[in-house]
This record gives C-alpha cells, structure tokens and sequence, in this order.
C-alpha cells in the first residue's frame, strides 16, 4: 500500500455503519505508549528516534498486524498534510522533526504513530458508536505489542507519558458527532459547558488554517489517572446517548417547526454543491454538513451517507493536490474542489416534497 | 553585659548547640541585624501557630528552590525545564521529581495512584534506559573506549530482553 493508493480508497471510518451513524461518525480510543529503555520523544537524539523507530516497526510486522509504514520524515509537506486530514496522523507528528512515522491498516481502523509526543500514539477508528467493541480491539493490539516492547510503567501511576495529562491508562476516548441541529437552535454552548463541568473535553474539528469542519465536534476524556479504562469509556457510553437525545429532539424541532426552510436550506445546498464551477473549503463544510443532515432526515433519498462523509475529507487541500498530482494554488483548488464534487454528485437530486 | 562583637550594651542573647557544644552569643542591636537575627520592635507577641508557619513557609520555599534546580541523572532535564516546556524528559522522571509531580497530578486527575490496565514486568528495561544515557554522556565527552563498553553492555542486554 502506498500514498497514492489512499487517494482510492476511504477509512471504513467514513462508511457511516454502526450504531447511531446519522450522529456519530466514529468512535477512537487512542493509547500512549512509550520504551520504558529510552528518553521521551521530546528528549531523545536523532539516533535513538531511530532506535525507537525499527523496534516499534518490527514489533508491529511481529504482531502480525497488516499495515503499511509511512516514513513522515522522509515524506514532503503536501503527504504529511494528506495523512492529518484523512485523521491518520496529528499535526503534531507532522511538525514534528527527526525519523518519525505511522503504521497504517488498509482500512485505516489502526493507525499507530511512532515518536510523537510519546514513543507510540497507537490509534483505533470503527464507524458509528461502539466505544466497547473499539476497546476490546485496541487492547488485543496493545498486549500484542507488548509481546515485543517493554513499556515505561510504574505500578503507582501506570503507563508513563511525555505529558503528564496522559499518565495512567494513557488513554483518549472520543467519539465523533455532527450537531448540526445544536448549533441552529444554539444550544450547543450549554450542552459543552454541561461535558466540560464533568471532566470532558469537546473539540471542533478543523480543516483548512482553524475553521471549524461542519459541525464536527470531539468529545473525550481528559483525566487518565485514577480510573480504569473501561470506567473512562462508561462515562463517554453513558454520556453521548443524552447529547444524542438534544440533537436528535432539535431536528425533530427543524423538521416539524420549520419545515419548509429547512428544507428549503438542504435542496439550496445539495445545489450549490452540485453546481458550483468554484467553490472555497469553508463553504464546502458549511453546504456538506446540511447535505449531510438533510439525508439523514430524509430530505435527500438519492445521496448515500457514506459519500458526504467521504466528500468532508476528499475536498481538503491536500487531497485535491494528490487527485492532481500538482500543487494547486487557493484558486485553482476551489476550481477542482468544484469539479470534484460535481462528478460525485452528478446524479443525485433532492426529494420533492409532496 | 557587653556585645561579643562590638562594645555596644548586648540585647541579644542566645544559647545554640554547635555540633553537639553549647555557645553562648551575646550581641548589640545592630550586629544581630548584620548576623541576619531579627529583632521585632514591639515585645515579640507572635503566637505558636504563626512561628510554624513562618518555619513551613520558609522550607518549602526552599524546598521548590531545591526541586526547581534538580536535575534527572539520565535525561539530564532539570525540574525548572519540564515547568517552561511541559514535558518530560524520560520515564525515570517520575521518580525524581514526584514531589512536584504529585500535587500536579492531583489537581488535573483528581487522583495519584494508577487504576486500570498493567504492564508485564520488565525488569531489565529500566537499566537499560541508565545505560543508555551513560553511553550518551561518553560519547559527548568523547570517551570513546568507555562508550564501546557501554554499547557491548547494552547489546548484550537486548539479547536478553
Ligand atoms: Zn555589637
Ligand atoms: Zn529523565
């Protein structure tokens, strides 16, 4: 598997299967993990990283975990911004400096990045919400790898991080939302300041520079010590379900109370998407996110969930460039966004409403 | 009675124990000053309660002076350094500075002690990590027989682990 290959496929992440998918893109635990016999990332010299590098990768072939290495030191700036916009790496390892890189699956469920911030950032993505079953994966990885790498642990506080934010369990645990409907009755502020009064951390997403990337948020844990992993994921599996009811109660709310501008707002956007000869980033997440409501309501019939998800990442900067093969300024990006999206989309149409 | 350093009329007068000796030190207003003794103007009306503090206050003073200069013997990162940066060097740093740490996990975590998955033991990572280090200090000290040693003992103890 190489880069090009990536451009042709999409992460079963994207697939918009599981449970609650019309809400819940996917679901991500990731684990921090450092060689218990080497300083931290931040503090290792160029021949250690590399050191650190080859026993993680022969520990992965070990593991016999099918995944293609990307050297991201090695790779240009265009590929590395390809790889955090498909969530396959952070933007911190793209930044970073010194051999580095990321073990990617196929269907990019598994990403498991070397030297970062820790030593391993081991990554896993199933679509829809089923934090459990995402658990029982990357645990199975995690003993895996550890057949082949001691890792810094202390038995008083655990797995020991860079940061730490992250000592303990080591663990992230986010889900992936899309709230349109909370951002139009604007009452997404009260239900963050809800999670954050609980210990939960809720992040937009961002595409291009910081703007926010369809109404895309992350909620996660942000304490790792004290709690055990799966009390950390009972506290996302007992929380998002009642963000789940608010967003699902404010559709209800648009599809009943305003009908007819809301789907008035859908049919414009499934348009302009359709249509358009250029269009900017934002506006593509802007339109894409009512698109994507709007089949979940069923106002679209003829436009598969799985496509728009897929449409949130194909229009990013760095995709387009692959797609080309060349860089492509601002404005010769919005031309092939344009077209990119007309010829997904070509034979689409809304619903007509009776 | 006559101050021990001046002819001044001594006001100050203290008994210490000085490496298991009674000296006696009798001293005149302005050298108790010069010797760092103060001298509250008003009769000292200070309760129990505030001399403890003013001795806490003064240790722990010390005490994050003292943590703020430490240094880890294997990465080399200094207390003071992971406050600017935050972040750490290398595992080991936790054990050296775990009474800063401490505090600090207590108010993020809400908590200081481990609960959940646990590593296999390894006993021979740990070592490995010093040895590492040591190799990295020969090598910038271009020590280079002792480096060759340290880089055979470590071969020898990634065969083993
Ligand atoms: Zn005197
Ligand atoms: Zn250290």
């Amino acid at each position: 598997m190489t880069l090009d290959d990536l451009t042709r496929t999409s992460g079963e992440w994207l697939r918009g299967t599981g449970p609650e998918s019309d809400i819940v893109m996917c679901s991500r635990i990731r684990l921090a993990r450092n060689l218990a016999d080497f300083p931290f990332t931040n503090r290792a010299s160029r021949n250690e990283k590399a050191g650190i590098e080859s026993q993680v990768r022969s520990a992965v072939d070990a593991a016999g975990v099918e995944a293609a290495y990307f050297d991201v030191n090695a790779m240009s700036d265009l590929d590395r911004q390809f790889l955090v916009e498909r969530q396959i790496i952070s933007r911190e390892l793209a930044a970073g400096e010194g051999p580095r890189g990321v073990a990617v699956t196929p269907k990019e469920n598994i990403s498991i990045m070397v030297n970062e911030e820790d030593h391993l950032r081991i990554q896993y993505m199933l679509s829809g919400f089923r934090l459990p079953e995402v658990w029982d994966e990357i645990n199975a990885l995690d003993d895996q790898l550890e057949d082949d790498i001691a890792f810094a642990y202390s038995s008083s506080l655990g797995y020991l991080t860079a940061c730490p934010t992250n000592v303990g369990t080591g663990i992230r645990v986010g889900v992936m939302l899309h709230l349109p409907g909370l951002v139009a009755n604007k009452q997404i502020d009260k239900v963050f300041r809800a999670l954050q009064k609980i210990n939960l951390a809720v992040r937009g997403l961002y595409g291009e520079g910081s703007q926010a990337f369809g109404d895309f948020y992350q909620i996660s844990n942000q304490q790792t010590l004290g709690k055990s992993e799966e009390e950390i994921i009972k506290i996302l599996t007992d929380v998002v379900p009642q963000v789940l009811q608010y967003e699902r109660s404010a559709r209800q709310e648009l599809v009943t109370g305003r009908r007819q501008h809301l789907h008035d707002q859908v049919s414009r956007a499934y348009g302009v998407l359709k249509t358009a000869q250029t269009i900017s980033s934002e506006e593509t997440m802007l339109l894409l996110s009512s698109v994507r409501m709007g089949v979940n309501l069923g106002l679209i019939d003829d436009l598969s969930i799985a496509t728009v998800n897929e449409l949130f990442i194909q229009t990013q900067p760095a995709f387009l460039q692959k797609l080309r093969g060349s860089e492509l300024d601002s404005d010769q990006r919005n031309v092939a966004r344009a077209s990119l999206l007309r010829s997904r989309l070509a034979n689409g149409r809304a619903v007509e409403d009776e | 009675m006559i101050c021990q350093k001046c002819q001044n009329e001594a006001v100050v007068h203290l008994t210490e124990l000085v490496d298991g000796r009674r000296r006696e030190r009798h001293l005149c207003v302005d050298c108790a000053r010069e010797a760092g003794l103060t001298l509250p103007d008003a009769p000292p009306d200070l309760g129990l309660d505030a001399v403890l503090q003013g001795l806490i206050q003064k240790n722990v003073g010390e005490l994050v002076g003292e943590l703020a200069e430490s240094r880890c013997p294997d990465c080399r990162l200094r207390y003071m350094d992971f406050r600017t940066g935050g972040r750490l060097g290398c595992p080991h740093d936790y054990r050296v500075f775990r009474e800063g740490l401490l505090p600090m996990l207590q108010r993020f975590h809400g908590a200081t002690r481990h609960v959940g998955k646990q590593a296999r033991l390894r006993p021979g990572a740990s070592l490995r990590l010093r040895l590492r280090s040591q190799l990295r200090q020969a090598v910038a000290r271009e020590d280079y027989e002792e480096a060759a040693r340290l880089r055979d003992q470590l071969r020898l103890k990634d065969q083993h682990a």
